[in-house]
């Protein structure tokens, strides 16, 4: 069956997005998410991953103490990540979690009320900074949040549990919407 | 003779009038009204019957100590029962129902009880109901509760939406009163993140009823304009209707938000009430005093009224309390209401004082009485008259409403959720919040400080002590200057009244009355808390707001000692009652618990599963076809078909965990029983995961995808207790290996392809070699798919006993790829197949699961005594596994059972007994863990857990359900039913 190409099924894909004013929900694209974790005792390995360059953009996340998120839009072929596997070694290791995660964007004057009825976070400006990440509660959900600007968010969920917080926060943001 | 609205008085909306009904009675009331001030403007001074007495109540207060006008709003599934109506905003269309009254309100025949009452004082059902014992469940408790009792709550459905919330900032002030309008100013403006919250609908709390002047404006034009400019501040949130009820840890505050309880037709975007958990630097309680009853006979009846409350229905509602009205004061407090009473027309006929002196110089029209008491009145369902004592004199005076300024009991309730006790000031006669609270001050009257001004410039000084605890300056802020304020009063309490014969009422909800109280302390009861829960006082829904303090000054001087020598009852949350829909939340029907699905799942639902919900995951069950009449034909075809073509299950739900890192075979040697640091590249290995104890906790298969690199598989139930172990094992046990763990559950969709075809459906798909000889048994390694269009990762293991494989794909593309399976094996007869035919085919084989592996059992125990190692130096479990105990005679063992006769049948969890041993639990040897009915053996077959099982093959023994009254002869043999040398899975 080598002219058989699988087809890949977004979590998300029944999902319509959420638009107004002041609230906006929408599945990021299921492009790359790859899972750092530094050996113990590692120094400035978050150096290290800011300074690798791979053929599309790509952001860090901080996820707990010598943990991180890579992600980007684009899915990344596997002999390259292959390659930044074996680049990251033995300093680190990187895991796949392109599809075991699902990104989420949630934006708007309102989505940081929104979110306060999922996350007890405290979502200020003034306490979680454009590039902070959290790894957190939505109602009965683990999820990481990163503030990606003034009004927006980006949120990673466990697979199996995205269209359960798409719901919920399609929820949270009803009297928004 | 009743209560009435005047004609120009008060902040409601005049040409705003608001039509509701009582008892199915129409009324008119006006926007801004309360329930309670629109009864009282229509007339109505009877509202309700007590619980116990079924006496005829009105309107006590006008806030949230209300114990008496208890109502019923709304119907069907909004119906509401115990509605204070001193809290309920009035809207257009509102339906209030008096409550625990038959056939009327005015005609309550459960008030015979109160021709019974000198049989029914405290202790009365203890002392009663005693014998015989069996009757106080079957007759005398049911019978109670149907005599006593509140409202009433609708079995239908609640149609509305409810939600809770998150919220922090820099300083909490609750209470929108003078005191907390100030220090909310003095935050905001020094740029502070301020949350500022009040019950009420309208900001300004007592500023709204006073008649003082502040920096020349009226205080509830000055509490307007604060609140305004409060509101035009970004950095502070300002919630109305919201009631904190909770101090808890970390300087949280529970509180709730009434958003649309004051409409009639709830927006469905929003929530009715919203649960909020407010996480603060610094809190401020301004939530003021509440007024202290007087405890005389008749003080129940409709028509008497707190003070500090009959002034908040005259100036912010309009409502006059009656044409002729008296006040009974043991403080200043009584003259100001006569002023503003004479002020607006109303008679007050006298001031009874029971001081020799007022603090104020009084010069209105009212008769003043000093050194008197009121110690009755006249009246059942409104009050004509009331008895003043005086010496030894009483007389009579008519009125017909009637006031009582008993002083005033701060509201610390808050204060004390966190341990701290009240603390009783002999100065200030009143029971305090504690000092040192951490991260809550209190101030204003909920210090016990009285007049405006004062209030005001506490809000401000605590404010800004608030602030600079967190590091924030605050601009100088300069003190309102106030115009008419009341001198501060102070009053001693007047505990008892003489010359009183009636009922002189406690706790008004519970109808704890003043014998109630001298008989707890003579029989015995006068410690607080026994006084509390003898008589009942301070139990009720109010929690004895009202209540609590008489109660406590009255058990003093019963037994001869002081207020702090009583002391008070524990304070706990909840300070008012919270709806069970606002602490659910959204948490209810759809959201009640969030769905976990399988990347098979709509693969598995176009092909018609049934699902089972195992944990948060959906599972597919089985996939029936057209024809088939019961889940067992579903589940027999699949069983069969995977032994003779080929089926395809989802097993996505598995836990599965990356390891990686150079001491990552160590690390794995040392969790699990059996040996992993050898493991070949390309191999995997079942494991046993033991508890410290030496009990199995958890078993999987782990590959060896590189030298640094594994695989590892749990259990569906156990995966993220197996996460949380190992992460703990890692980072606290062993902190100087280099292992690192990353969940991977989610990340691959991993389908189970099991049967003869197996590995010829599986070719057509996998680019690399699956030979036997290439790939034989617990072969494990990454794959390349569809010519290299996909990566994944095969294992060849198998849980069914057949040729079988697991691979494992992105989860993406899972259903891509079990629709290329399927396709790749229609010609060799694949099916889907569910977890009720995996279990079958697992009961076959005798594996096992979370059935046997049920905490009691050790590897011995299942039959894996020689999979734990020997000669491993140390892993979790070996040393408890040494005890004698868990290797002694008698340990329950894994054993197969099958019935005797083939056409009999028995249920998992079923007792097994020995051959003629008699039917009961003393004889019990075992349990069945797993059974299922096997096509292939022809019969119901199980396992079971045994004493002494793997010795007793052979033996003939009853498995026994007393719960279904079922005995069946079987015999205990082998657990393993096909294909026992095991040569299926080498093919």
């Amino acid at each position: 069956m080598s002219e058989f190409r699988p087809t890949l099924r977004p979590a998300l894909g029944s999902k319509q997005p959420v638009a107004s004013a002041t609230f906006g929900l929408s599945t990021l694209p299921e492009g790359t998410i790859i899972h750092v974790l530094a050996r113990p005792g590692e120094q400035d390995v978050a150096h290290l991953l800011a300074s690798l360059n791979g053929s599309d953009p790509h952001a860090l996340r901080p996820v707990s103490p010598d943990q991180w998120f890579i992600v980007r839009d684009a899915a990344m072929p596997n002999q390259e990540m292959k390659g930044l596997f074996a680049a990251l070694e033995p300093r680190a290791s990187g895991v796949d979690q392109s599809h075991g995660r699902v990104r989420i964007r949630i934006e708007g004057k309102m989505a940081q009320r929104a979110l306060s009825k999922g996350t007890a976070l405290d979502l200020d400006s003034s306490a979680f900074p454009v590039g902070q990440s959290a790894v957190t509660l939505i109602g009965h959900i683990a999820a990481h949040i990163t503030r990606v600007s003034s009004d927006a968010f980006e949120i990673i969920v466990l697979r199996g549990f995205a269209e359960s917080l798409w719901d919920d926060l399609t929820r949270m943001g009803l009297e928004f919407s | 003779m009743s209560s009435y609205r005047l004609p120009n008085l008060g902040l409601v909306s005049r040409d705003t009038p608001v039509s509701f009904t009582f008892d199915g009675k129409p009324m008119q009331g006006l926007q801004g009204d309360t329930l309670a001030s629109a009864l009282l403007a229509n007339g109505r001074m009877l509202v309700g019957r007590s619980f116990k007495y079924h006496r005829p109540r009105g309107i006590l207060t006008a806030g949230a100590a209300e114990p008496n006008a208890l109502v019923t709003i709304g119907h069907g599934g909004r119906t509401e029962p115990n509605t204070r109506a001193t809290m309920q905003e009035l809207y257009e269309g509102l339906e209030a129902q008096s409550q625990n009254r038959w056939p009327s309100l005015d005609f309550d025949l459960g008030a015979l009880n109160g021709i019974l009452s000198p049989f029914l004082g405290a202790g009365f059902y203890y002392k009663t109901f005693m014998w015989p014992a069996p009757l106080w469940e079957k007759l005398y408790e049911p019978i109670i509760r149907k005599a006593a009792g509140l409202g009433k709550a609708s079995y239908e459905a609640d149609p509305d939406a409810y939600e809770k919330s998150w919220a922090h900032c820099d300083l909490l002030v609750i209470g929108a009163g003078p005191t907390g309008l100030a220090a909310a100013l003095t935050a905001g403006r020094a740029g502070a993140r301020v949350i500022l919250l009040d019950e009420g609908s309208l900001p300004g709390g007592s500023l709204l009823f006073e008649t003082a002047m502040i920096d020349g404006k009226a205080a509830a034009q000055f509490a307007r304009d604060t609140s305004d400019e409060l509101r035009s501040m970004p950095n502070v949130r300002f919630m109305m209707r919201t009631t904190a009820f909770g101090w808890y840890d970390g300087n949280v505050f529970g509180a709730v938000e009434r958003v649309q309880k004051h409409v009639r037709e709830p927006v469905p975007s929003l929530p009715v009430e919203r649960l909020w958990r407010i996480a603060t630097k610094k809190a401020l309680l301004a939530s003021g005093a509440e007024e202290r009853p007087l405890v005389f006979g008749g003080n129940d009846r409709p028509g008497v009224m707190m003070a500090s409350a009959m002034r908040a229905y005259l100036n912010r509602y309009g409502v006059a309390p009656g044409r002729a009205t008296a006040i009974f004061t043991t403080n200043d407090s009584g003259y100001t209401l006569a002023r503003d009473l004479e002020a607006a027309g109303v008679d007050v006929a006298a001031i009874v004082d029971s001081r020799p002196a007022a603090g104020v110089d009084y010069r209105g029209k009212a008769r003043l009485i000093r050194e008197a008491v009121v110690c009755g009145v006249t009246g059942r369902k409104a009050i004509s008259a009331i008895e003043v004592h005086r010496g030894d004199r009483t007389e009579s005076i008519a009125v017909d409403a009637l006031a009582m300024a008993g002083g005033f009991d701060p509201i610390i309730h808050l204060a004390c959720h966190r341990g701290g006790r009240p603390v009783w000031s002999a100065e200030k006669t009143a029971f305090l919040a504690p000092g040192s609270l951490n991260g809550l001050e209190v101030a204003g009257g909920a210090a016990a400080t009285s007049g405006l001004a004062a209030c005001l410039g506490e809000g401000i000084a605590q404010a800004q002590a608030a602030l600079e605890g967190v590091g924030l300056r605050c601009p100088p802020m300069d003190l309102p200057k106030v115009e008419g304020d009341d001198a501060a009063y102070s009053s001693n309490p007047l505990w008892s009244i003489p010359g009183v014969k009636d009922k002189a009422f406690i706790d008004f909800q519970n109808d704890v009355h003043l014998k109630d109280i001298g008989l707890a302390v003579r029989e015995g009861y006068g410690h607080v808390e026994l006084a509390k829960r003898y008589t009942t006082t301070g139990m009720a829904t109010d929690q004895g707001k009202l209540s609590n303090v008489n109660a406590i000054g009255l058990i003093a001087k019963a037994r001869g000692v002081s207020p702090a020598e009583v002391g008070t009852t524990t304070f706990r949350p909840f300070y008012t009652p919270v709806s069970f829909g606002a602490l659910t939340g959204a948490h209810a029907g759809h959201h009640f618990q969030p769905v976990r699905k399988s990347p098979l799942h709509d693969w598995a639902k176009k092909h018609g599963a049934v699902f089972v919900e195992t944990g948060l995951w959906y599972r597919s069950a089985w996939f029936p076809k057209s024809g088939e009449r019961s889940w067992r034909e579903s589940v027999e075809r699949e069983v069969l078909n995977v032994r003779k073509n080929a089926g395809l299950c989802d097993v996505s739900m598995l836990g599965k965990i990356e390891l990686s890192g150079s001491d990552a075979a160590e690390f794995l040697n040392r969790v699990y029983c059996n040996a992993f640091l050898k493991l070949p590249v390309g191999k995997a290995r079942y494991g046993l995961m033991l508890r410290e104890d030496g009990f199995i906790y958890d078993d999987g298969t782990t590959s060896r995808l590189a030298e640094n690199r594994f695989f590892m598989t749990t259990t569906t139930a156990y995966a993220a207790g197996v996460m949380n172990h190992l992460e703990f094992c890692a980072q606290v046990l062993w902190p100087e290996l280099d292992v690192r763990l990353a969940s991977v559950t989610d990340q691959w969709a991993q389908m189970a392809v099991a049967g003869p075809k197996a590995r010829m459906i599986l070719q057509k798909i996998v680019d690399d070699d699956i030979s036997d000889a290439a790939f034989p048994f617990l072969a494990a390694k990454e794959v390349s798919l569809f010519g290299g269009a996909l990566h994944g990762c095969l294992f060849r293991i198998s849980f069914s006993g057949e040729l079988a494989y697991e691979i494992a794909v992105p989860a993406g593309y899972g259903e891509s790829v079990a629709d290329a399976l399927l396709d790749a094996g229609k010609d060799h007869g694949i099916m889907p197949y569910g977890v009720e035919t995996l279990s079958v085919l697992r009961i076959e084989k005798g594996h096992v699961t979370h059935n046997e592996i049920n905490g009691t059992v050790v590897p011995a125990d299942l039959g894996f005594g020689k999979m734990v190692s020997a000669t491993k130096l140390d892993f979790i479990g070996k040393a408890m596994l040494q005890r004698e105990g868990l290797a002694a005679s008698g340990r329950p063992q894994l054993v197969g059972v099958v019935p005797i006769d083939p056409k009999h049948s028995f249920r998992s969890g079923s007792h097994i007994l020995a051959k003629g041993a008699e039917a009961t639990l003393e004889n019990d040897e075992g349990y069945v863990t797993s059974s299922a009915y096997s096509p292939h053996v022809g019969s119901t077959i199980a396992l079971a857990l045994v004493h002494n099982g793997q010795s007793r093959h052979g033996e003939e023994v009853l498995v026994w359900s007393g719960l279904h009254g079922e005995s069946t002869p079987a015999r205990l043999c082998h657990p393993v039913f096909f294909d026992p040398q095991n040569e299926r899975l080498h093919v």
